[in-house]
Protein backbone atom coordinates (compact mmCIF):
# COMPACT_ATOMS: atom_id res chain seq x y z
CA UNK A 1 0.00 0.00 0.00
CA UNK A 2 1.55 3.32 -0.91
CA UNK A 3 2.16 6.24 0.98
CA UNK A 4 4.03 9.50 2.38
CA UNK A 5 6.51 10.11 4.64
CA UNK A 6 6.93 13.22 6.02
CA UNK A 7 10.11 14.42 7.95
CA UNK A 8 8.24 17.43 9.60
CA UNK A 9 10.14 21.11 10.57
CA UNK A 10 11.15 22.46 7.62
CA UNK A 11 10.13 25.84 6.20
CA UNK A 12 8.62 25.96 3.11
CA UNK A 13 9.93 28.37 0.71
CA UNK A 14 9.95 29.64 -3.16
CA UNK A 15 7.62 29.11 -5.80
CA UNK A 16 4.77 26.05 -6.60
CA UNK A 17 2.66 26.20 -9.90
CA UNK A 18 -0.73 25.70 -8.95
CA UNK A 19 -1.93 22.72 -12.11
CA UNK A 20 -5.27 23.21 -13.69
CA UNK A 21 -8.74 22.52 -11.54
CA UNK A 22 -9.53 18.70 -11.03
CA UNK A 23 -13.10 19.53 -10.73
CA UNK A 24 -12.67 22.01 -13.82
CA UNK A 25 -11.09 19.48 -16.25
CA UNK A 26 -13.37 16.23 -15.69
CA UNK A 27 -16.30 18.03 -16.70
CA UNK A 28 -14.67 19.63 -19.68
CA UNK A 29 -13.60 15.48 -20.61
CA UNK A 30 -17.33 14.88 -20.04
CA UNK A 31 -18.59 17.98 -22.30
CA UNK A 32 -16.26 16.58 -25.16
CA UNK A 33 -18.39 14.07 -26.16
CA UNK A 34 -21.22 16.87 -27.47
CA UNK A 35 -19.30 17.07 -30.49
CA UNK A 36 -18.27 14.76 -33.21
CA UNK A 37 -15.15 17.17 -33.79
CA UNK A 38 -11.73 16.81 -31.67
CA UNK A 39 -11.62 18.64 -28.53
CA UNK A 40 -7.81 19.66 -26.99
CA UNK A 41 -7.34 20.15 -23.30
CA UNK A 42 -4.40 21.69 -22.32
CA UNK A 43 -2.10 21.25 -19.09
CA UNK A 44 -4.92 19.04 -18.08
CA UNK A 45 -3.45 17.91 -14.56
CA UNK A 46 -2.39 14.30 -14.43
CA UNK A 47 -4.42 12.96 -11.77
CA UNK A 48 -6.32 9.65 -10.86
CA UNK A 49 -9.64 10.76 -11.34
CA UNK A 50 -8.59 12.15 -14.78
CA UNK A 51 -7.11 8.73 -15.97
CA UNK A 52 -10.52 7.18 -14.75
CA UNK A 53 -12.84 9.80 -16.52
CA UNK A 54 -10.53 9.37 -19.85
CA UNK A 55 -11.18 5.40 -19.48
CA UNK A 56 -14.51 5.97 -19.26
CA UNK A 57 -14.63 7.75 -22.39
CA UNK A 58 -12.71 5.24 -24.42
CA UNK A 59 -15.18 2.59 -23.14
CA UNK A 60 -17.96 4.41 -24.86
CA UNK A 61 -15.62 3.89 -28.19
CA UNK A 62 -14.27 7.80 -27.75
CA UNK A 63 -10.62 8.15 -28.95
CA UNK A 64 -8.40 9.53 -26.45
CA UNK A 65 -4.49 10.39 -27.18
CA UNK A 66 -2.73 12.38 -25.01
CA UNK A 67 0.75 14.07 -25.54
CA UNK A 68 2.78 15.47 -23.40
CA UNK A 69 0.21 17.16 -20.80
CA UNK A 70 -2.42 17.62 -23.14
CA UNK A 71 -5.66 15.29 -23.67
CA UNK A 72 -7.10 14.98 -27.51
CA UNK A 73 -10.84 13.84 -27.63
CA UNK A 74 -12.53 12.44 -30.73
CA UNK A 75 -16.02 11.48 -29.59
CA UNK A 76 -17.13 11.42 -33.19
CA UNK A 77 -16.93 7.25 -32.95
CA UNK A 78 -18.87 6.30 -29.95
CA UNK A 79 -21.10 3.55 -30.35
CA UNK A 80 -22.36 2.56 -26.67
CA UNK A 81 -24.16 4.40 -23.62
CA UNK A 82 -23.16 2.78 -21.00
CA UNK A 83 -20.06 3.62 -18.64
CA UNK A 84 -19.27 0.28 -16.84
CA UNK A 85 -19.36 -0.51 -13.36
CA UNK A 86 -16.03 -0.63 -12.63
CA UNK A 87 -15.02 2.81 -13.51
CA UNK A 88 -18.18 4.68 -12.42
CA UNK A 89 -17.41 3.39 -8.59
CA UNK A 90 -14.21 4.47 -8.88
CA UNK A 91 -14.84 8.25 -9.87
CA UNK A 92 -18.68 9.55 -8.93
CA UNK A 93 -17.62 12.21 -11.37
CA UNK A 94 -17.95 9.77 -14.30
CA UNK A 95 -21.89 10.76 -13.93
CA UNK A 96 -20.98 13.62 -15.72
CA UNK A 97 -20.97 11.85 -19.28
CA UNK A 98 -24.57 10.98 -19.00
CA UNK A 99 -26.27 14.59 -19.72
CA UNK A 100 -23.86 14.39 -23.23
CA UNK A 101 -24.82 11.41 -23.92
CA UNK A 102 -28.48 11.89 -23.46
CA UNK A 103 -27.68 14.60 -25.65
CA UNK A 104 -26.16 13.28 -28.31
CA UNK A 105 -27.43 9.37 -27.76
CA UNK A 106 -30.47 10.16 -26.82
CA UNK A 107 -29.75 7.08 -24.51
CA UNK A 108 -27.79 6.54 -21.34
CA UNK A 109 -26.87 4.25 -19.00
CA UNK A 110 -24.86 4.57 -15.42
CA UNK A 111 -23.72 2.83 -13.02
CA UNK A 112 -24.67 4.25 -9.30
CA UNK A 113 -21.49 6.67 -8.94
CA UNK A 114 -18.92 5.94 -6.19
CA UNK A 115 -16.21 8.43 -4.72
CA UNK A 116 -14.50 9.68 -1.35
CA UNK A 117 -16.98 8.25 1.34
CA UNK A 118 -17.72 11.87 2.82
CA UNK A 119 -21.72 11.72 2.77
CA UNK A 120 -24.45 10.92 1.06
CA UNK A 121 -24.60 13.01 -2.50
CA UNK A 122 -27.75 12.16 -4.14
CA UNK A 123 -28.07 12.35 -8.18
CA UNK A 124 -32.26 12.59 -7.99
CA UNK A 125 -31.32 16.64 -8.77
CA UNK A 126 -29.15 15.21 -12.18
CA UNK A 127 -32.37 13.01 -12.93
CA UNK A 128 -34.73 15.35 -12.20
CA UNK A 129 -33.19 18.11 -14.36
CA UNK A 130 -32.94 14.96 -17.25
CA UNK A 131 -36.96 14.41 -17.11
CA UNK A 132 -37.79 18.18 -17.12
CA UNK A 133 -35.89 17.98 -20.38
CA UNK A 134 -38.37 15.17 -21.31
CA UNK A 135 -35.99 12.31 -20.80
CA UNK A 136 -37.86 8.90 -19.11
CA UNK A 137 -35.64 7.71 -16.39
CA UNK A 138 -35.42 3.79 -15.30
CA UNK A 139 -34.00 3.31 -11.92
CA UNK A 140 -32.24 -0.55 -11.87
CA UNK A 141 -30.48 -1.92 -9.61
CA UNK A 142 -27.22 -0.29 -9.42
CA UNK A 143 -27.83 1.58 -12.64
CA UNK A 144 -29.73 4.25 -13.79
CA UNK A 145 -30.90 4.78 -17.21
CA UNK A 146 -32.31 7.92 -19.23
CA UNK A 147 -33.42 8.27 -22.96
CA UNK A 148 -35.13 10.52 -24.96
CA UNK A 149 -36.41 11.13 -28.38
CA UNK A 150 -35.16 15.07 -28.36
CA UNK A 151 -34.71 16.88 -25.40
CA UNK A 152 -36.60 19.81 -24.99
CA UNK A 153 -35.75 23.11 -23.12
CA UNK A 154 -37.50 23.45 -19.74
CA UNK A 155 -37.17 25.41 -16.43
CA UNK A 156 -35.52 23.74 -14.31
CA UNK A 157 -35.63 24.79 -10.24
CA UNK A 158 -32.57 22.95 -8.30
CA UNK A 159 -33.69 22.04 -4.75
CA UNK A 160 -30.14 22.28 -3.84
CA UNK A 161 -27.39 24.50 -5.66
CA UNK A 162 -25.09 21.03 -6.82
CA UNK A 163 -22.49 21.68 -8.76
CA UNK A 164 -23.02 18.12 -10.81
CA UNK A 165 -26.42 18.87 -11.39
CA UNK A 166 -25.86 21.89 -12.81
CA UNK A 167 -22.54 20.99 -15.01
CA UNK A 168 -24.87 17.82 -16.11
CA UNK A 169 -28.18 19.84 -16.83
CA UNK A 170 -26.21 22.66 -19.02
CA UNK A 171 -24.36 19.83 -21.60
CA UNK A 172 -27.55 18.20 -21.73
CA UNK A 173 -29.06 21.69 -22.29
CA UNK A 174 -26.76 22.55 -25.04
CA UNK A 175 -28.20 20.60 -27.41
CA UNK A 176 -31.72 20.67 -26.38
CA UNK A 177 -34.28 22.11 -28.52
CA UNK A 178 -35.48 25.79 -27.02
CA UNK A 179 -34.39 27.72 -23.61
CA UNK A 180 -33.34 25.88 -20.80
CA UNK A 181 -33.31 27.85 -17.52
CA UNK A 182 -31.73 26.45 -14.30
CA UNK A 183 -32.91 28.10 -11.24
CA UNK A 184 -30.98 28.10 -7.31
CA UNK A 185 -27.66 27.32 -9.85
CA UNK A 186 -24.74 26.39 -7.93
CA UNK A 187 -22.42 28.98 -8.38
CA UNK A 188 -19.03 27.57 -7.70
CA UNK A 189 -15.98 28.91 -10.49
CA UNK A 190 -16.00 25.73 -12.38
CA UNK A 191 -19.45 25.78 -13.48
CA UNK A 192 -18.36 29.18 -14.94
CA UNK A 193 -15.18 27.54 -16.75
CA UNK A 194 -17.74 24.29 -18.30
CA UNK A 195 -19.89 27.41 -19.44
CA UNK A 196 -16.82 29.01 -21.61
CA UNK A 197 -15.84 25.83 -22.69
CA UNK A 198 -19.47 25.11 -24.48
CA UNK A 199 -19.62 28.31 -25.64
CA UNK A 200 -16.05 28.56 -27.21
CA UNK A 201 -17.85 25.26 -28.54
CA UNK A 202 -20.95 27.47 -30.05
CA UNK A 203 -23.33 27.12 -27.28
CA UNK A 204 -25.58 29.74 -25.69
CA UNK A 205 -24.97 29.63 -22.08
CA UNK A 206 -25.61 32.82 -19.72
CA UNK A 207 -25.49 33.33 -16.36
CA UNK A 208 -22.90 30.83 -15.05
CA UNK A 209 -21.97 32.08 -12.18
CA UNK A 210 -24.95 33.22 -11.10
CA UNK A 211 -28.15 31.11 -9.17
CA UNK A 212 -29.83 31.71 -12.70
CA UNK A 213 -28.55 29.75 -15.81
CA UNK A 214 -30.06 30.11 -19.43
CA UNK A 215 -28.88 28.15 -21.94
CA UNK A 216 -30.37 28.23 -25.43
CA UNK A 217 -30.08 24.84 -27.65
CA UNK A 218 -28.03 24.92 -30.50
CA UNK A 219 -28.21 21.72 -32.92
CA UNK A 220 -24.20 21.19 -33.13
CA UNK A 221 -21.29 22.16 -30.97
CA UNK A 222 -17.69 22.51 -32.75
CA UNK A 223 -14.15 21.31 -31.46
CA UNK A 224 -12.02 23.68 -29.53
CA UNK A 225 -8.91 23.83 -28.00
CA UNK A 226 -9.33 24.81 -24.13
CA UNK A 227 -7.37 25.49 -20.63
CA UNK A 228 -9.06 24.79 -17.57
CA UNK A 229 -8.75 27.15 -14.30
CA UNK A 230 -5.95 27.09 -11.97
CA UNK A 231 -7.26 24.81 -9.13
CA UNK A 232 -8.58 27.01 -6.09
CA UNK A 233 -8.35 23.76 -3.67
CA UNK A 234 -4.65 23.12 -4.16
CA UNK A 235 -4.30 26.83 -4.00
CA UNK A 236 -5.47 26.40 -0.56
CA UNK A 237 -3.85 23.63 0.49
CA UNK A 238 -0.66 25.23 -0.42
CA UNK A 239 -1.72 28.68 1.19
CA UNK A 240 -1.79 26.27 4.17
CA UNK A 241 1.16 24.80 3.65
CA UNK A 242 3.07 27.88 3.95
CA UNK A 243 1.38 29.43 6.52
CA UNK A 244 1.58 26.24 9.11
CA UNK A 245 4.98 25.55 8.39
CA UNK A 246 5.97 29.26 8.97
CA UNK A 247 7.36 29.75 5.27
CA UNK A 248 7.58 32.33 2.62
CA UNK A 249 5.81 30.78 -0.75
CA UNK A 250 5.15 32.32 -4.00
CA UNK A 251 1.74 30.45 -5.91
CA UNK A 252 1.64 30.81 -9.12
CA UNK A 253 -1.47 30.22 -11.70
CA UNK A 254 -4.08 31.00 -8.90
CA UNK A 255 -7.47 33.01 -9.58
CA UNK A 256 -7.28 34.75 -5.59
CA UNK A 257 -11.35 35.76 -6.22
CA UNK A 258 -12.20 32.25 -6.21
CA UNK A 259 -10.46 31.58 -2.23
CA UNK A 260 -11.58 34.79 -0.45
CA UNK A 261 -13.25 32.88 2.58
CA UNK A 262 -9.61 30.57 2.53
CA UNK A 263 -7.71 34.03 2.08
CA UNK A 264 -10.00 36.03 4.72
CA UNK A 265 -9.79 32.83 7.29
CA UNK A 266 -5.71 32.42 6.51
CA UNK A 267 -5.62 36.57 7.64
CA UNK A 268 -7.49 36.20 10.41
CA UNK A 269 -5.10 33.53 11.61
CA UNK A 270 -2.42 35.55 11.77
CA UNK A 271 -0.99 34.54 8.28
CA UNK A 272 0.49 37.42 5.45
CA UNK A 273 -1.55 37.09 2.26
CA UNK A 274 0.13 39.35 -0.62
CA UNK A 275 -1.32 39.40 -4.11
CA UNK A 276 1.69 39.79 -6.14
CA UNK A 277 1.95 40.07 -10.38
CA UNK A 278 2.91 36.87 -10.18
CA UNK A 279 0.41 35.38 -7.83
CA UNK A 280 0.09 35.02 -4.30
CA UNK A 281 2.21 34.75 -1.57
CA UNK A 282 1.62 33.51 1.68
CA UNK A 283 3.94 34.23 4.70
CA UNK A 284 3.45 32.22 7.81
CA UNK A 285 4.91 33.32 11.32
CA UNK A 286 4.47 31.87 14.74
CA UNK A 287 1.35 29.62 15.73
CA UNK A 288 -1.86 30.35 14.28
CA UNK A 289 -4.78 32.88 16.05
CA UNK A 290 -8.02 30.45 16.96
CA UNK A 291 -10.90 31.12 14.33
CA UNK A 292 -14.52 29.50 13.65
CA UNK A 293 -15.34 28.69 10.42
CA UNK A 294 -18.35 27.04 8.80
CA UNK A 295 -18.50 25.49 5.74
CA UNK A 296 -20.76 26.37 3.02
CA UNK A 297 -21.77 25.97 -0.99
CA UNK A 298 -19.61 28.42 -2.88
CA UNK A 299 -19.11 31.60 -2.32
CA UNK A 300 -18.63 30.23 1.43
CA UNK A 301 -16.02 28.63 2.63
CA UNK A 302 -15.25 25.28 0.87
CA UNK A 303 -16.03 22.13 2.30
CA UNK A 304 -12.99 20.88 0.22
CA UNK A 305 -11.11 22.91 2.56
CA UNK A 306 -12.13 22.02 6.00
CA UNK A 307 -10.01 18.88 6.87
CA UNK A 308 -6.94 21.28 5.59
CA UNK A 309 -7.53 24.09 8.14
CA UNK A 310 -8.56 21.75 10.98
CA UNK A 311 -4.87 20.56 10.12
CA UNK A 312 -4.07 24.19 10.41
CA UNK A 313 -6.15 25.07 13.64
CA UNK A 314 -5.13 22.49 15.68
CA UNK A 315 -2.05 24.35 16.55
CA UNK A 316 -3.96 27.75 17.09
CA UNK A 317 -3.45 29.42 20.68
CA UNK A 318 -6.54 29.19 21.75
CA UNK A 319 -9.72 26.99 20.83
CA UNK A 320 -11.71 27.17 17.35
CA UNK A 321 -15.06 25.43 16.04
CA UNK A 322 -15.28 24.27 12.61
CA UNK A 323 -19.04 23.59 10.92
CA UNK A 324 -19.51 21.21 8.45
CA UNK A 325 -22.67 22.34 6.64
CA UNK A 326 -22.29 20.86 3.23
CA UNK A 327 -21.66 16.68 4.13
CA UNK A 328 -22.53 14.98 6.63
CA UNK A 329 -19.50 12.27 7.32
CA UNK A 330 -16.38 14.72 6.48
CA UNK A 331 -14.90 14.55 9.93
CA UNK A 332 -12.86 11.51 9.38
CA UNK A 333 -9.49 12.87 9.90
CA UNK A 334 -9.95 13.71 13.17
CA UNK A 335 -9.29 10.40 14.44
CA UNK A 336 -5.56 10.59 12.76
CA UNK A 337 -5.07 14.20 13.42
CA UNK A 338 -5.93 13.58 17.02
CA UNK A 339 -3.28 10.37 16.89
CA UNK A 340 -0.66 13.09 15.72
CA UNK A 341 -1.82 14.99 19.33
CA UNK A 342 -4.33 17.44 18.22
CA UNK A 343 -6.70 17.88 20.68
CA UNK A 344 -10.52 18.23 19.18
CA UNK A 345 -14.00 16.58 19.89
CA UNK A 346 -16.56 16.44 17.16
CA UNK A 347 -20.33 16.83 18.08
CA UNK A 348 -22.58 16.16 15.48
CA UNK A 349 -21.68 18.02 12.57
CA UNK A 350 -19.51 20.60 14.67
CA UNK A 351 -15.40 20.30 15.23
CA UNK A 352 -14.00 21.88 18.31
CA UNK A 353 -9.83 22.39 18.20
CA UNK A 354 -8.35 23.15 20.93
CA UNK A 355 -5.05 24.38 19.97
CA UNK A 356 -2.10 22.52 21.00
CA UNK A 357 1.71 23.90 20.59
CA UNK A 358 3.12 21.06 18.77
CA UNK A 359 1.39 17.69 16.71
CA UNK A 360 4.27 15.20 16.68
CA UNK A 361 4.78 12.63 13.90
CA UNK A 362 2.89 9.26 13.77
CA UNK A 363 1.79 6.63 11.28
CA UNK A 364 -1.68 7.95 9.93
CA UNK A 365 -4.02 6.78 6.99
CA UNK A 366 -5.99 8.77 4.12
CA UNK A 367 -9.32 7.97 4.82
CA UNK A 368 -9.84 10.39 1.62
CA UNK A 369 -8.66 12.66 -0.86
CA UNK A 370 -8.52 15.71 1.61
CA UNK A 371 -8.46 14.34 5.02
CA UNK A 372 -4.65 12.79 2.98
CA UNK A 373 -3.93 16.37 2.15
CA UNK A 374 -5.02 17.11 5.79
CA UNK A 375 -2.41 14.76 7.18
CA UNK A 376 0.32 15.79 4.90
CA UNK A 377 -0.08 19.90 5.81
CA UNK A 378 -0.06 18.26 9.95
CA UNK A 379 3.04 16.10 8.91
CA UNK A 380 4.69 19.17 7.83
CA UNK A 381 4.78 20.88 10.64
CA UNK A 382 4.78 17.74 13.33
CA UNK A 383 7.81 16.58 15.45
CA UNK A 384 9.19 14.03 14.26
CA UNK A 385 8.26 11.46 11.05
CA UNK A 386 4.66 10.96 9.56
CA UNK A 387 3.59 7.87 7.31
CA UNK A 388 0.56 8.77 5.87
CA UNK A 389 -0.56 5.69 4.26
CA UNK A 390 -3.38 5.64 1.35
CA UNK A 391 -1.44 7.46 -1.14
CA UNK A 392 -3.75 6.78 -3.94
CA UNK A 393 -6.65 8.84 -2.39
CA UNK A 394 -4.37 11.76 -2.72
CA UNK A 395 -2.95 11.37 -6.35
CA UNK A 396 -6.93 11.44 -7.07
CA UNK A 397 -6.88 15.02 -6.87
CA UNK A 398 -3.05 16.91 -6.18
CA UNK A 399 -0.80 16.46 -8.89
CA UNK A 400 2.63 15.48 -7.73
CA UNK A 401 2.01 16.85 -4.42
CA UNK A 402 5.55 15.22 -2.77
CA UNK A 403 7.32 16.78 -5.43
CA UNK A 404 5.88 20.17 -5.46
CA UNK A 405 6.39 20.05 -1.80
CA UNK A 406 9.65 18.45 -1.90
CA UNK A 407 10.77 21.69 -4.31
CA UNK A 408 9.71 23.59 -1.34
CA UNK A 409 11.80 22.47 0.90
CA UNK A 410 9.53 19.77 2.64
CA UNK A 411 11.34 16.32 3.60
CA UNK A 412 8.64 14.33 1.95
CA UNK A 413 8.95 11.82 0.03
CA UNK A 414 6.60 8.89 -1.62
CA UNK A 415 6.37 5.12 -0.63
CA UNK A 416 5.01 2.27 -2.79
CA UNK B 1 -3.81 64.34 6.06
CA UNK B 2 0.29 65.25 6.59
CA UNK B 3 0.26 65.23 2.89
CA UNK B 4 3.17 67.84 1.16
CA UNK B 5 0.84 69.99 -0.66
CA UNK B 6 4.19 72.12 -2.00
CA UNK B 7 4.64 69.05 -4.30
CA UNK B 8 3.37 68.41 -7.16
CA UNK B 9 -0.30 66.17 -7.29
CA UNK B 10 -1.95 64.38 -9.89
CA UNK B 11 -5.55 64.18 -9.58
CA UNK B 12 -7.69 61.75 -11.44
CA UNK B 13 -10.82 63.58 -12.78
CA UNK B 14 -13.92 62.20 -14.21
CA UNK B 15 -13.15 62.30 -17.53
CA UNK B 16 -9.71 60.52 -17.71
CA UNK B 17 -10.85 57.47 -15.28
CA UNK B 18 -13.81 57.09 -18.40
CA UNK B 19 -11.12 57.36 -20.83
CA UNK B 20 -9.14 54.24 -18.53
CA UNK B 21 -12.32 52.49 -18.88
CA UNK B 22 -12.69 52.44 -22.33
CA UNK B 23 -9.01 51.50 -22.84
CA UNK B 24 -9.26 48.74 -20.25
CA UNK B 25 -12.75 47.42 -22.09
CA UNK B 26 -11.30 47.43 -25.70
CA UNK B 27 -8.27 45.38 -24.69
CA UNK B 28 -10.14 42.61 -22.88
CA UNK B 29 -12.65 43.10 -25.62
CA UNK B 30 -9.63 42.31 -28.07
CA UNK B 31 -8.43 39.82 -26.15
CA UNK B 32 -11.19 37.72 -25.85
CA UNK B 33 -12.00 38.24 -29.41
CA UNK B 34 -8.43 36.44 -30.02
CA UNK B 35 -8.98 33.98 -27.85
CA UNK B 36 -12.46 33.05 -29.82
CA UNK B 37 -14.68 33.95 -27.52
CA UNK B 38 -17.73 36.05 -27.70
CA UNK B 39 -16.77 39.27 -26.15
CA UNK B 40 -19.79 40.83 -25.21
CA UNK B 41 -21.08 37.30 -23.65
CA UNK B 42 -17.70 37.08 -21.61
CA UNK B 43 -17.73 40.55 -20.16
CA UNK B 44 -21.67 40.94 -19.26
CA UNK B 45 -20.93 37.08 -17.55
CA UNK B 46 -18.34 39.21 -15.42
CA UNK B 47 -19.71 42.12 -14.62
CA UNK B 48 -22.93 39.80 -13.60
CA UNK B 49 -21.27 37.15 -11.66
CA UNK B 50 -17.69 39.25 -10.57
CA UNK B 51 -15.80 35.89 -11.77
CA UNK B 52 -12.97 36.94 -13.36
CA UNK B 53 -13.01 33.02 -14.89
CA UNK B 54 -15.00 35.11 -17.29
CA UNK B 55 -11.86 37.04 -18.67
CA UNK B 56 -9.02 35.18 -20.52
CA UNK B 57 -5.67 35.94 -19.07
CA UNK B 58 -4.22 36.29 -22.66
CA UNK B 59 -2.54 39.37 -23.02
CA UNK B 60 -2.79 39.96 -19.40
CA UNK B 61 -6.65 40.91 -20.21
CA UNK B 62 -7.36 39.05 -16.59
CA UNK B 63 -5.51 41.58 -14.59
CA UNK B 64 -6.66 44.21 -16.45
CA UNK B 65 -10.20 43.91 -15.90
CA UNK B 66 -9.01 43.72 -12.00
CA UNK B 67 -8.34 47.20 -12.02
CA UNK B 68 -11.91 48.15 -12.41
CA UNK B 69 -14.66 48.18 -9.71
CA UNK B 70 -17.57 46.32 -11.54
CA UNK B 71 -20.24 48.66 -10.18
CA UNK B 72 -17.91 52.00 -11.77
CA UNK B 73 -17.57 49.68 -14.93
CA UNK B 74 -21.84 49.42 -14.90
CA UNK B 75 -22.36 53.05 -14.21
CA UNK B 76 -19.93 54.10 -17.20
CA UNK B 77 -21.79 51.64 -19.50
CA UNK B 78 -24.75 52.91 -18.51
CA UNK B 79 -24.12 56.45 -18.50
CA UNK B 80 -22.55 55.99 -22.07
CA UNK B 81 -25.43 54.63 -23.41
CA UNK B 82 -27.73 57.02 -22.21
CA UNK B 83 -25.45 60.25 -23.19
CA UNK B 84 -24.71 58.14 -26.53
CA UNK B 85 -28.67 57.76 -27.53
Amino acid sequence: MSGFIIEGGSKLSGTVKISSAKNAVLPVIAASLLTEADCIIEDAPELEDVRVMKEVLMSLGAKVSCESKSIKINAAPINSFEAPYDLVRKMRASFLVMGPLLARKGKARISMPGGCAIGSRPIDLHLKGFASLGAEIELGHGFVEARCEKLRGATIYLDFPSVGATENIMMAAALAEGQTVVENAAKEPEIIDLANFLNSMGAHIRGAGTDLIKIEGVRELKGISYTVIPDRIETGTFLVAGAITGGNILLENVVSEHLKPVIAKLIECGAQIIEEPDGLRVIGDGRPLPSDVKTLPYPGFPTDMQAQIMAFLSLASGTSMIIETVFENRFMHVEELRRMGARIKIEGRSAVIEGVEKLSGAPVKATDLRAGAALILAGLAAEGTTTVMNAHHVERGYEDIAGKLSALGANIKKIE
Amino acid sequence: MGQNFQETMKFKVQKEQAADTKEILQKVYDALKQKGYNPINQIVGYILSGDPAYITSFNNARNLIRKLERDELLEELLKNYIEES
